[in-house]
């Protein structure tokens, strides 16, 4: 879509999640709640949809633009699966089917696939126990695949994430595929893109953080005055700014290079580099966040722990910075001294 | 929320400016063997007349400059490159490194046409080198407290005062010098000025200030009497300030903040070997990646630069970022080698390089602004002060 209509999607969007997904909506999920009414109307909206073809039922948006609602929603910590769904349909749609209705997720790991029946077990499934259908992709004998199972054909044990959201353990015993079509993408390659969504909504948690902080230092009085009226506290600021920019860049430039890309292996080293970033600063946000708000934001009851906790729980899903360092050091070491500036400036794993 | 937006929109530099990277390239690979220098790793501040020379030939000093001045009027983002490219291959850029980011633009700005016929060419050549004269004993990161005072006489100032770590005044042919032309030292941003000195000027004293390296950078600069004439003042009597805080905008925000010891990494690949460790390739790999976010951060500063915006909130973060980068690295590097490595003794090539960058490394977050006072700009960005 053009840069207006996404902008105006946006907009709508950041005024729907500010109106609907209260602190109520998130801790409500954390309880073991699901909001049913919310969800009913994210796909109203049509978001789950934003990077399906028009000529399957989507809005016909790019991958970007699918990016650019995730970060999004991560700076609203939106506790239902809109991300895994928006990914899941991105899949289902470019292997050849029209997406269903209700939440979906993603389960990337080591799976077998043979005549449709699906076997493996993948560990913290993002939303396992909502989900209605798992999303995957296998390696049949003739390439890589989309096979979707739907939820009844597969066990799932709940396992929350430390951020509330029910994540689960999901075994395929030899499941029935609701349907099985060519993927766009291999196996190693949508984890890879499954770590770019993260990152996105590492953004947009990231930008939370700091615009909560801000505004509670400034209203926050010790001493006769705010206390961002403090050298100390403006100083801890500043460098939490600091740290939400390099979040934002990392994550905002993957996203673009995937995109010019194409869903294949766009920004396939840029995707490495940012959630490697991402995930290594999320700590030191929250650090700085949390020492800022005192007591009050180590509260169950403010909404700081909604985004910090995505943060601590986002770096890991899909390879933290130690897995996709490790990716990018071992292809920077093999390609030797003299490849390394050309290959950085390039944003390429090797020149 | 009303706090503002950090954004750094992702930007591509044109196609033309990478074209120009590959003859940068191609002109580094070329001359740089050739060219013998002081230090083991250059960088921006290791000085080398024989090689601004070289890239004055190419066309590559004051670059974005009016061809009647010697410049090449190519664009910002080909200077990016430039720079850029000079850093990432180690080149001795430090002769003519003051004058090309700073000087040269400041008096290409507020300069007299007398003062740009007569030295502009000349910096575009590689023949004429500057010094910032803003430091003073008593004035650090409160630059507007300068007590150095260029007195009105007939025909020009007479000038008292001293000046501290001016880089590199001792190979220079110049410096602009930030003094008070009017009023009193309690005066601060009014009766300022700025004065192009030449260091041969009889009354003008260089002594070198060693730093803890052991190494001959600054000097101290120290004014008796000496007289300065008219034709030397830079812009508006009294605009010093002003003037001053536009060439600090030049000093903060390029890749020499990210990049200036970009050899402690490259030389960290070498002693890893091909094949490294799963630990050791994921820490180098989480280094590559902060250097290729400051990159990316870098570049979208400049892209916002050439669509005409001033984003100097976002030039003090990369500043920030940059400057705590370059000082971790060393250390983790160090580190990593260590645990790494056999024995030491395989290592201790490495281990001398990244002990060099250690003591190197406390002036990466003092000059250019200090983080302290940097972070007092984003702070006051952030809607805190």
């Amino acid at each position: 879509m053009d840069r207006e209509t996404r902008d105006m999607l946006l907009e709508t969007a950041d005024r729907f999640f500010t109106e609907r997904c209260g602190r109520e909506v998130v801790n409500g999920v954390e309880k073991g709640a699901w909001p049913a009414d919310f969800w009913k109307e994210i796909e109203e909206m049509g978001l789950p949809l934003i990077a399906v073809a028009e000529e399957s039922g989507g809005a016909g948006g790019t991958l970007a633009d699918m990016l650019s609602v995730l970060r999004l929603a991560g700076a609203h910590a939106v506790p239902v699966p809109l991300a895994e769904t928006a990914f899941a349909n991105l899949l289902v749609s470019a292997a050849g089917t029209t997406p269903a209705t209700g939440p979906s997720t993603v389960a990337f790991g080591t799976l077998a696939l043979a005549a449709s029946r699906l076997s493996g077990t993948v560990a913290r499934v993002p939303f396992a126990t909502v989900a209605q259908r798992f999303v995957v992709v296998a390696t049949a004998s003739d390439g890589p695949k989309v096979a979707v199972v739907a939820a009844s054909n597969a066990t799932i044990e709940n396992m929350p994430s430390h951020a509330g959201e029910p994540y689960g353990t999901v075994r395929f015993d030899n499941a029935t595929c609701e349907f099985v079509g060519p993927s766009p993408v291999s196996v190693e390659r949508a984890y890879e893109l499954g770590a770019l969504m993260r990152a996105m909504q590492m953004a947009g948690a990231a930008d939370k953080v700091l615009a909560t902080v801000v505004e509670y230092c400034k209203q926050r009085t010790q001493f006769g005055r705010p206390i961002s009226t403090f050298q100390a506290i403006q100083q801890m600021l500043a460098e939490l700014a600091s740290y939400v920019a390099a979040t934002i860049a990392s994550a905002e430039t993957a996203a673009r290079d995937a995109d010019e890309g194409g869903l294949a292996e766009g920004g396939s080293f840029s995707i490495a580099a940012a959630k490697s970033q991402t995930s290594e600063f999320a700590q030191r946000i929250a650090a700085i966040a949390h020492q800022s708000m005192g007591a009050m934001g180590f509260t169950h009851e403010h909404i700081l722990h909604h985004y910090t906790r995505r943060l601590w729980v986002w770096r890991r899903d899909f390879g933290s910075e130690t897995f996709w360092g490790e990716k990018i050091g071992s292809a920077y070491a093999k390609a030797g001294p003299q490849a390394l500036w050309p290959a950085l400036s390039a944003s390429q794993y090797a020149v | 929320m009303s706090i503002p937006k950090l954004e750094f929109p992702p930007f591509h530099l044109p196609p033309e400016a990478e074209a120009l990277r590959a003859d940068v390239r191609a002109f580094l690979k070329e001359t740089l063997p050739g060219i013998k220098t002081e230090d083991r790793f250059a960088s921006w501040n290791t000085a080398s007349p024989e090689f601004s020379r070289a890239l004055g030939k190419q066309g590559w000093i004051g670059i974005t400059w009016p061809k009647q001045y010697g410049g090449s009027e190519r664009s910002f983002l080909d200077r990016y490159v430039v720079t850029e490219e000079l850093l990432g291959n180690s080149a001795p850029a430090g002769s003519h490194w003051v004058a090309d980011r700073q000087s040269g633009p400041l008096l290409l700005r507020f300069g007299s046409e007398e003062q740009r016929q007569a030295i502009l060419p000349r910096i575009t050549k590689g023949e004429c080198y500057f010094s910032i004269g803003m430091s003073e004993p008593d004035s650090g990161s409160d630059l507007a407290s300068v007590r150095t005072r260029a007195e009105p006489v007939p025909g020009g100032f007479r000038v008292n005062g001293t000046k501290v770590w001016t880089s590199g005044a001792h190979r220079n042919h110049y410096c602009i010098a930030l003094v008070r032309t009017s009023g009193q030292h309690g005066d601060r941003h009014k009766g300022l000025s700025q004065i192009l000195v030449d260091l041969k000027t009889p009354g003008v004293t260089i002594r070198p200030i060693i730093n803890l390296a052991g190494r001959h950078d600054w000097n101290e600069v120290t004014f008796s009497d000496a007289f300065i004439p008219e034709s030397c003042l830079i812009g508006n009597e009294g605009d010093g300030w002003l003037q001053v805080t536009s060439e600090l905008a030049f000093e903060r925000s390029g890749p020499e903040r990210f990049l200036q010891n970009f050899y402690v990494l490259r030389e960290l690949v070498r002693v890893l070997g091909r094949q490294p460790a799963r630990r050791a390739a994921s820490i180098l790999g989480r280094l590559v990646a902060r250097l290729w976010t400051l990159r990316q951060m870098s570049v979208a500063v400049a892209g916002m630069m050439q669509g005409g915006k001033s984003p100097a909130i976002e030039a003090s973060l990369v500043k920030d970022l940059g400057t705590i980068y370059q000082q971790d690295l060393p250390e983790i590097a160090r580190v990593l080698a260590e645990s790494d490595a056999t024995t030491e003794e395989d290592i201790a090539d490495f281990l001398d390089i990244t002990q060099y960058a250690t003591m190197m490394a406390p002036s990466y977050t003092i000059q250019g602004g200090t983080t302290q006072v940097l972070r007092g700009i984003v702070a006051r960005g952030l809607g805190l002060r």
